[in-house]
């Protein structure tokens, strides 16, 4: 180990204690990659400090340093946000303490590396939940929720991320804490709660979050609708959304996802022989609920559904959503690698990408799975593949970008929830124009002026450059 | 006369060099936030229109300068409808909508301003055009600069259009006034709500002046929109007698609400916890009549704890200052929409963070753009 970073091993020791500084070649692999396949990066340290103080002790002395760090919560992001190459990963996993729940006025008062599933156990006892479910949720953060502004099957009725934050505090990358927000009142002011949320780790680090939590739904209802061609399946979401009605979830998986589903232990009892099949739930005041459902169910057969079933109890229904949230995990069986991609296009494009995505997997020889977040055209076309074969890699990165600016062509965006991080980048510049992106880069730097916290993420730096040389009179 | 972006960031690109302050005009029916502000007008009012429109989307893009009439008129002929409800006079554009990030009783149910925009171009304070967001209904690609410029008052860019979601009308749509017992407290009067099955799309305690100016009824009663499928509504209908005697009223009593502001009139937002709503109703309204401001026009959204002042004040200035320092109990929040100028130096800058000053200095370097909203004061931008 070299002299300066003996001495700041030691600097950090001082602050979090020995135990929670991680710096041997063996304690760095666990923390080289994240979510996304097919990258990895060395951290120079890991440190964990325990509360609010540590954490901005740690960012200042990394600031009096001139030290880049990453902020890390579980490390199931998917785009690459996470990796730290030679900057010091500070770990969030250690403040997992929920400081208060008001039952009254809805709202949670918690740290960043609160697991979301935890923090949905905590308040089911008051009757409430915390609306946000990523598929990941058993093991991603609340400190990784906001930072990605993370969805879920149900944020087509209750939103995401975005929608629940009432306030955060924040050590800005120079370690100063600042609050934003109010959780108390309406704020005033600019909206920098919003502006943090999706920051994806560069403007700071979010020590405190008071999320908003919704009393549980009196009743629920799930439907699972199957369709002989995706088309249909496509026509029966636009249907529904055109009624009025907006379901909880609508959720869509292909056929290949359904056989992937069906031939692992998750299996849910989906039709193997189906096109696709629709996932439809609605919630709320158990009176005239059933009249949604029958309306949804009409619009699935007028659009061509085979089948439409209705889940009879809680077992059921359980057993319909095993399938959909454990579907990552099927397709991860297939292959040494999946990459989960994450693309939205506006709703009535979603038959039509379908048929370009099929024909783009084709032409790639590249088995692309999809299963979505239909309702809002939040796409996830997935590819399991070995990422140890080049040939191989070569061929899905191909199709994959492929599948991009088709999704781009159609009017949409690059990301609907896995945020940009490290493997979107290189969209940005064909997603938003170069001031478009300078003025981002300006914001970023009113937070991080030295560039310190996630560099090189989310805006491509030659970008920011543009930026200095033409707009700095 | 600026008709087109490219005209638009030219003379703000102008006024950049010159360091001469603009004032962003829409429909010109608004409120103001700050000081009334100075400045050569840029008017974003004449650019208008509907950019796109697929129904099947429910999302639709249109020029700042488009009023909400307008979005109403063309979301109505497709079954749909963009569910803002600020507090505007006819001709306010949907950019002022925006940047003023106002909210009305249709917050309750379908989110705020902020939660309703999906993409905004803007002309920052340098006369570059940029975009953020998109038009799809989910997205992260990039910072949320989005949400920077709704709710900042034109203040950091001059916002030329937006994406916005739509919902589909609700198959029905009725509104209600519930009166109970006068001489029972407010707390007791609205217990029974926790408790209530209802989903309503707006609730609103409205103050007997105002259910009085709405013609609605003589005292202090609840306003509630109930929408959805008739199964639905005919259920919640009987579950509002446990309130009080529930009668039936047009439901356009809502759009008469956001109207009703009288001229001269100043406008707050008394905001805190929703377990505290009785308590900031009651401070307010003690407060306004001890002001001697009769017949006031509040109603206060219960359960996002909103109380919601629209009061004639004629007394002299140094009244002023105690109305203003004191219409906000202690922890709550205030935010001033219209107030004489001579009570805006009584009014803390909401703006004056070191994060919100770097944003300023950043998008609008020069300092030009609405000058002196936000309570925003001269020497704290220039430091
Ligand atoms: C199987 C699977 C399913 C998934 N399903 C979904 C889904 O349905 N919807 C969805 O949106 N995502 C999904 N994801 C992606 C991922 O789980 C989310 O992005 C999640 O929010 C990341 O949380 P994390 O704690 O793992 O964050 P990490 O991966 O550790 O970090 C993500 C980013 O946040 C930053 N960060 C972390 N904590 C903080 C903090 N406290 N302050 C500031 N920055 C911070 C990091 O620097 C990084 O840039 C899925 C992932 C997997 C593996």
């Amino acid at each position: 180990m070299n002299a300066s970073l003996q001495s700041l091993t030691n600097a950090l020791t001082e602050i979090v204690g020995a135990r929670w500084v991680k710096s041997r070649a063996a304690e760095l692999t666990a923390y080289d990659s994240d979510g996304l396949p097919g990258y990895r990066a060395t951290p120079r340290l890991v440190v964990l400090p325990g509360s609010r103080d540590e954490v901005c002790a740690v960012v200042r002395l990394l600031a009096e340093r001139g030290i880049p760090f990453v902020p890390r919560g579980a490390g199931t992001g998917l785009s690459g946000g996470s990796l730290a190459n030679d900057a010091v990963v500070i770990g969030l996993n250690r403040l997992t303490r929920i400081h208060s729940i008001d039952a009254g006025n809805r709202i949670a008062h918690v740290e960043p590396g609160v697991v979301n599933a935890s923090l949905a156990r905590a308040v089911s006892p008051f009757g409430l939940y915390y609306a946000p479910d990523p598929s990941s949720q058993a093991a991603c953060t609340i400190g990784g929720n906001v930072a990605e502004n993370a969805g879920g099957p149900h944020c087509l009725k209750y939103g995401v991320t975005l929608n629940h934050i009432a306030a955060l505090t924040v050590c800005l990358p120079d370690g100063e804490l600042v609050s934003f927000g109010s959780s108390v009142s309406e704020d005033t002011g600019y909206d920098l709660c919003g502006l943090f949320i999706g920051s994806e780790g560069c403007f700071g680090i979010a020590t405190d979050i008071w999320v908003r939590l919704l009393p549980v739904p009196e009743q629920v209802r799930t439907l699972l609708a199957d369709f002989s061609s995706v088309t249909d399946a496509a026509r029966a979401v636009s249907a529904i959304i055109a009624t009025g009605i907006v379901p909880a979830a609508l959720e869509m998986m292909d056929q290949s996802t359904i056989r992937a589903v069906e031939a692992s232990i998750y299996a849910a009892g989906y039709p193997v022989d189906a096109a696709a099949v629709l996932l439809a739930e609605v919630d709320g005041l158990a009176i005239g609920l059933d009249d949604d459902v029958r309306v949804i169910e009409q619009c699935c057969r007028d659009a061509g559904a085979r089948n439409v079933r209705i889940a009879s109890n809680d077992a059921d229904r359980a057993r319909l959503w095993q399938g959909r949230k454990k579907a990552f995990g099927a397709l991860g069986r297939i292959a040494p690698h999946l990459v989960v991609q994450d693309a939205v296009v506006p709703r009535t494009k979603l038959p039509q990408i379908l048929a370009e995505i099929h024909e783009i997997g084709a032409r790639y020889n590249v088995n692309v799975c999809n299963v979505f977040h239909a309702g809002d055209g939040n796409l996830h076309p997935n590819i399991s593949y070995d990422a140890s074969d080049p040939q191989q890699s070569e061929r899905v990165h191909a199709a994959m970008s492929e599948i991009m600016h088709a999704c781009i062509n159609a009017g949409g965006t690059i990301t609907g929830e896995h945020g940009v991080g490290l493997d979107k980048l290189g969209y940005m510049e064909d997603l938003f124009s170069a001031p478009s992106l300078a003025a981002m880069c300006s914001v970023r730097e009113v937070f991080d002026p030295e560039r310190r916290a996630n560099p090189g993420k989310v805006v491509p730096v030659h970008s920011c450059r543009e930026w200095s040389g033409s707009s700095r009179h | 006369m600026s008709t087109t972006v490219a005209e638009l960031a030219a003379q703000v690109a102008q006024a950049h060099v010159s360091a001469e302050p603009l004032r962003v005009v829409g429909g010109g029916t608004w409120l103001q936030a700050g000081r009334s502000c100075f400045g050569t007008a840029l008017r974003v009012g004449e650019y208008v229109g509907i950019v796109d429109y697929t129904p099947g989307d429910l999302t639709l893009t249109a020029r700042a300068g488009t009023t909400l009439e307008a979005i109403a008129e063309a979301t109505a002929a497709h079954g749909q409808w963009l569910p803002l409800d600020p507090e505007a006079l006819p001709g306010a554009t949907i950019g002022a909508t925006i940047a003023t990030a106002s909210d009305g009783p249709l917050a309750f149910a379908m989110g705020r301003v902020r939660d309703q925009v999906l993409g905004i171009e803007c002309v920052t304070g340098t006369g570059e055009v940029t975009r953020a967001g998109g038009r799809v209904v989910k997205n992260v690609a990039g910072f949320d600069l989005v949400r920077l410029h709704t709710g900042a008052w034109g203040t950091l860019g001059v916002i030329t259009e937006v994406s916005v979601r739509l919902r589909a009308r609700p198959e029905v749509d009725r509104a209600f006034v519930v009166a109970s017992d006068d001489r029972v407290s407010l707390e007791s009067r609205l217990a029974p709500l926790a408790d209530l099955l209802i989903a309503p799309l707006a609730l609103e305690l409205l103050s007997g002046a105002l259910a009085t100016a709405l013609g609605v009824h003589d005292h202090m009663c609840l306003l509630v929109r109930l929408a959805g499928n008739a199964t639905r509504v005919n259920a919640q209908v009987e579950a509002l007698g446990a309130l009080g005697d529930v009668k039936e009223v047009p439901v356009s009593v809502f759009d008469a609400l956001s109207r009703l502001s009288p001229a001269g009139a100043m406008v707050a937002r008394v905001s805190h916890m929703p377990t505290h709503f009785s308590a900031t109703w009651r401070h307010v309204m003690d407060h306004l009549s001890a002001s001697q401001c009769w017949q006031p026009l509040v109603r206060g959204s219960i359960a996002r704890g909103v109380v919601r002042v629209g009061a004639l004040f004629e007394q002299d200035v140094p009244v002023l200052e105690r109305f203003v320092r004191g219409m906000a109990p202690p922890g709550a929040a205030v935010a001033w929409e219209m107030l004489p100028d001579d009570g805006w130096q009584y009014v803390p800058s909401s703006v004056s963070d070191r994060v919100s000053m770097g944003l300023r200095r950043a998008l609008d370097p020069a300092w030009i753009l609405n000058r002196g909203l936000l309570g925003e004061s001269m020497d704290a931008v220039r430091v």
